[in-house]
């Protein structure tokens, strides 16, 4: 296991390192040109190499693309070009308001959902699975936008059962997150009931079940103690795959919402060719994404004893 | 838990989820309920340190928190200066040339843990020099400098020049001077001009020149820029650039409300706090709000005292009728509203090198320039196709439709609310006429069209709103033959290519940074050429000369004769199209007093007021 563990990171430093580059080019290629944003329009030539001087972008691109390397090493990807605040606190508070909106409809939805599919799976065929297949794929197939205007408007504006918008800091930001956090509940709620039923429909028709039956166990013992078990790859993968991009947030969300989360910092710090912020947020998910793989496999050994890891 | 126990769990979540959408009244110390001015911001800020900002976000903020020597009349149209931090207006030597100042003696810097004690201390001259020499640092200050003061105080180009050799690391302000700005006592000093310069005081109400106080700047280094610290109407108490910030009454402002307005400010109630000490209101509290929908959701409610209002709104909210604008029978009564015109020009700037539209040419060698010449020749051919599009231009049916008509019809680069525009000069731009537009283009030697190369027009944008402009241009020069290629871009890839002059077209506009019309007609001067504002490289001398002309004459008759021979000598040339002049148009809340709108005051939180009871009423 320890030399599984060993290999895995290894074979993270040349993904890493492909997405750095992939992150640079694309910056250098088709991103804002920071300079350009910061002094805005009518600057003169001095001014745009003193300040390309300033952050470095007058060297070469290796050298360039060295610096980048040495900052993924350090974590320390100085100050926004735009705002000059520590990217470390614009991380942390930004983050800090994506995962307070993302985490519990998360948690959440998958508990309700892996419940409902399995119920679903359990009531195949009958007149409740098929107005449950109907009523998610309609929900699917509307915009994610159309649920943020529309609920937004029913609920908090009509209704007034929740604020329209807004944040606080601490307790005080619950009230404000409740309105996205069931958004973003419903919405999951479609194409992941949707995999799960699917998940667990395939498991029903394996021999271990028809065994199990041939036993006398219960449809219940089964469900939950059998089906749920082996269909718990799957899931795995689709969840905790998902973790690193909690903390990027839900960018409409949080614009519709008025949330100062990393969604937001994100689409900001593109429109405005803000590199240090880009790189580090990159950088950030595409780590957290290979830790998490990682994380994923040594599960499945847990979950399924066949797994072998080696 | 037993069942009571359950009951008051829902009880109390139902009650905790129902107290916080209600506002909750809040009150001060005395008792008194606290007036809280509740508004948004669309874009976070990029740096509250005066002199190093020049975004909208920035500026609103930083006239909240900071002061400036003058500001502007909050009630008299046409805009006009104010005494802010002095005691009166500057005196003006015989010679034209030396302004003489007197500060305000109670005027305190907002405590801050930079002072000694925390405790803000005394405004003085010193703070005044010193926020000069910030203003005039090369390492400080990218922005403002060129467009606000170049060339107007004496030694501050020379004190640039000085900073810029010597970087920011060696510039000591101790050793360097501006000449021309000299302190003659704590509360006293002078600002001598290069030569009379009627606007030179225009600057001095800018943002830009707020005054700070150099321990602050020391204090917070490389932070200051959101560690504001001011002598302003309000003070800072919760910072949170893409959260809520909110500001706080500063008890110890020094100015009042005006006791003076224009014909009809008392009638409107303008006038009620008249005298009295501001700011009215003892909070502001700004969430960022980047989408419309919650705004007007918000707006609607009452929780929000004032939005402007977009164009997908203000076609569900409001009709125009003639020149006024009216809210929908259902809001009449519900909402107040205003609208004024924003001291804003939009137009298309031609690229005079460009080969199809512009009139650089340089005569052949040996074959001195005539009438018969070939630049001559291609001049005048140029020169037709730009007449032709300013013809073919139907700007009416493009507020109307692109607009909703909130828009004016520009007939001279200034803004109409400016001194100098058309409204002084009787100045007229082209009118749309077809016929006149193919006369033109087969004059030019491409009848219907034909032989002309498509023209890229360049947009500083992929948004919606920019591809719909493109489309409505693209269809009104199809009208008479001409092929327009609208290209939309990123902001950086637009301006890479109008600052180097690697153009045919550019959508183009200008927002004043001082009320002049010289602002705007520095937009066509000849030095102005890429990088700078007149980025389409007009040239021409006759135009220089009127421009600096101009610009040493005080508003009035003469200056007004001047500026409509340069309105006809572009009118002739057509280095661009003039488009619209766009108006605002806002709603606020029956509650909110003193809310006149006025362009060089963007954020008027000082002088707004709240009728409490009635906003206590209204909250829904």
């Amino acid at each position: 296991m320890f030399a599984y563990i060993i290999r895995r990171v290894l074979y993270m430093i040349p993904t890493i390192f492909a997405v750095a580059l992939l992150v640079f080019l694309l910056f250098h290629e088709v991103g804002e040109d920071p300079v350009r944003v910061a002094l805005g329009p009518h600057a003169s030539p001095e001014k745009i190499a003193a300040l390309e001087a300033k952050w470095g972008l007058d060297q070469p691109l290796t050298v360039q693309f060295g610096g980048f390397l040495r900052e993924i090493v350090t974590m320390d990807f100085g100050r926004s070009y735009v705002t000059d605040e520590k990217l470390s606190g614009l991380f942390k508070e930004g983050a800090w308001v994506s995962l307070s909106l993302t985490a519990p409809p998360f948690i959440l939805g998958l508990l309700l959902n892996v419940a409902l599919s399995l119920l679903i799976a359990f009531y195949r065929g009958s007149w409740f699975d098929k107005l449950s297949t109907a009523l998610f794929i309609i929900s699917m197939s509307i915009s994610y936008l159309v649920y943020i205007i529309g609920f937004q408007y029913l609920f908090a504006f009509q209704l007034d059962w929740f604020p329209i918008n807004g944040y606080s800091w601490g307790v005080a930001s619950v009230p404000y997150l409740m309105l996205p956090i069931l958004i973003m509940l419903f919405v999951r709620a479609g194409p992941e009931i949707r995999l799960y039923r699917t998940v667990f429909l395939d498991e029903t028709s394996e021999d271990y079940v028809r065994t199990a039956r041939a036993k006398g166990l219960s449809e219940n013992k089964i469900l939950f103690k059998h089906i749920l078990k082996n269909a718990m790859i799957p899931i795995l993968t689709n969840t905790v795959t998902a973790i690193p991009f909690l903390v990027l947030g839900a960018f409409l969300m949080e614009r519709f919402f008025s949330l100062p989360g990393v969604g937001d910092l994100m689409i900001t710090a593109i429109n405005t060719g803000d590199f240090p912020v880009l790189k580090g947020l990159c950088m950030f998910i595409a780590i957290g994404y290979s830790v998490f793989m990682l994380l994923t496999d040594i599960l499945y050994a847990y979950v399924d004893p066949r797994v072998k890891l080696g | 838990m037993n069942t009571t126990g359950k009951r008051l769990l829902i009880v109390g979540l139902a009650l905790a989820l129902w107290g916080c959408t209600k506002p909750i009244t809040e009150y001060n110390e005395d008792g008194s309920i606290k007036k809280i001015f509740h508004h948004f911001r669309t874009a976070a800020h990029k740096s509250l340190d005066p002199q190093k900002q020049f975004d909208s976000a920035s500026a609103e903020l930083i006239t909240a928190v900071y002061d400036t020597l003058l500001g502007y009349h909050y009630l008299k149209r046409p805009y006009q200066l104010t005494p802010n931090l002095v005691t009166q207006m500057p005196e003006l030597s015989e010679d034209g040339l030396t302004y003489r100042f007197d500060l305000r003696q109670d005027v305190y810097f907002q405590d801050d843990p930079c002072f000694p004690n925390g405790k803000g201390r005394q405004l003085q001259v010193d703070d005044v020099i010193y926020t000069f020499k910030r203003f005039a640092d090369y390492n400080v200050n990218s922005f403002s400098y060129g467009t606000l003061m170049q060339g107007y105080i004496q030694g501050m180009d020379e004190f640039r020049t000085q900073t810029q050799k010597l970087g920011a690391e060696k510039t000591d302000y101790a050793k360097l001077h501006i000449s021309g700005v000299k302190k003659t006592g704590p509360f006293q000093f002078e600002m001598t001009l290069t030569q009379p310069i009627p606007m030179a005081l225009l600057p001095l109400a800018a943002s830009q020149m707020a005054i700070v106080p150099r321990e602050a700047v020391a204090h917070y280094g490389i932070d200051f820029k959101h560690h504001p610290v001011g002598s302003g109407p309000f003070r800072i108490s919760q910072y949170s650039r893409r959260g809520e910030m909110r500001l706080k009454k500063n008890p110890n402002y020094h100015r009042t409300y005006p006791v003076e307005g224009e014909p009809g400010d008392l009638e409107a109630g303008f006038l009620k706090d008249a005298g009295k000490k501001m700011p009215l209101i003892d909070e502001v509290r700004l969430p960022l709000i980047e989408e419309s929908q919650p705004r007007m959701l918000k707006f609607r409610r009452g929780r929000l005292d004032w939005v402007g209002v977009d164009k997908e709104n203000f076609t569900k909210m409001a009709i125009k009728e003639g020149d006024s604008f009216r809210l929908i029978p259902e809001l009449e009564g519900r909402f107040q509203h205003y609208y004024a015109p924003y001291l804003f020009s939009g137009y298309w700037l031609f690229n005079m090198k460009d080969p199809v539209l512009g009139n650089a040419c340089q005569p052949e060698e040996g074959n001195p320039e005539d009438a018969n010449s070939a630049c001559a020749k291609r001049r005048a051919r140029n020169k037709a196709v730009r007449q032709a599009m300013a013809y073919a231009l139907d700007t009416d049916t493009y507020i109307d439709k692109m607009r909703n008509g909130r828009g004016l019809k520009l007939n001279t680069i200034v803004p109409i609310p400016i001194a100098g525009s058309e409204k002084d000069t009787g100045s007229k731009w082209y009118s749309y006429n077809l016929k006149r537009a193919k006369e033109k283009l087969a004059e030019a030697g491409y009848p219907g069209g034909k032989g002309l190369p498509p023209i890229k027009v360049e947009y500083a944008g992929t948004s919606t709103g920019s591809q719909q402009d493109g489309e409505f241009f693209r269809r009104a020069f199809a009208a008479i033959g001409v092929e327009l290629q609208p290209q939309y871009q990123t902001f950086s890839a637009y301006l890479q290519k109008t600052d180097s002059g690697n153009f045919q077209v550019s959508s183009s506009a200008w927002s004043a940074d001082y009320p002049d019309a010289e602002n705007f007609y520095q937009l066509l001067y000849g030095p102005n050429g890429p990088p700078g504002p007149n980025h389409g490289a007009y040239l021409n001398e006759q135009y220089d000369a009127l421009y600096l002309k101009s610009k040493y004459m005080p508003n009035g008759p003469d200056r007004y004769a001047v500026f409509r021979e340069m309105a006809a000598i572009l009118k002739e040339e057509v280095p661009f199209l003039l488009q619209v002049s766009p108006i605002s148009f806002g709603l606020y809340q029956n509650w909110l007093g003193n809310m006149k709108r006025h362009m060089m005051i963007d954020a008027p939180y000082a002088y707004i007021n709240i009728d409490s009871a009635l906003k206590q009423k209204g909250v829904k």
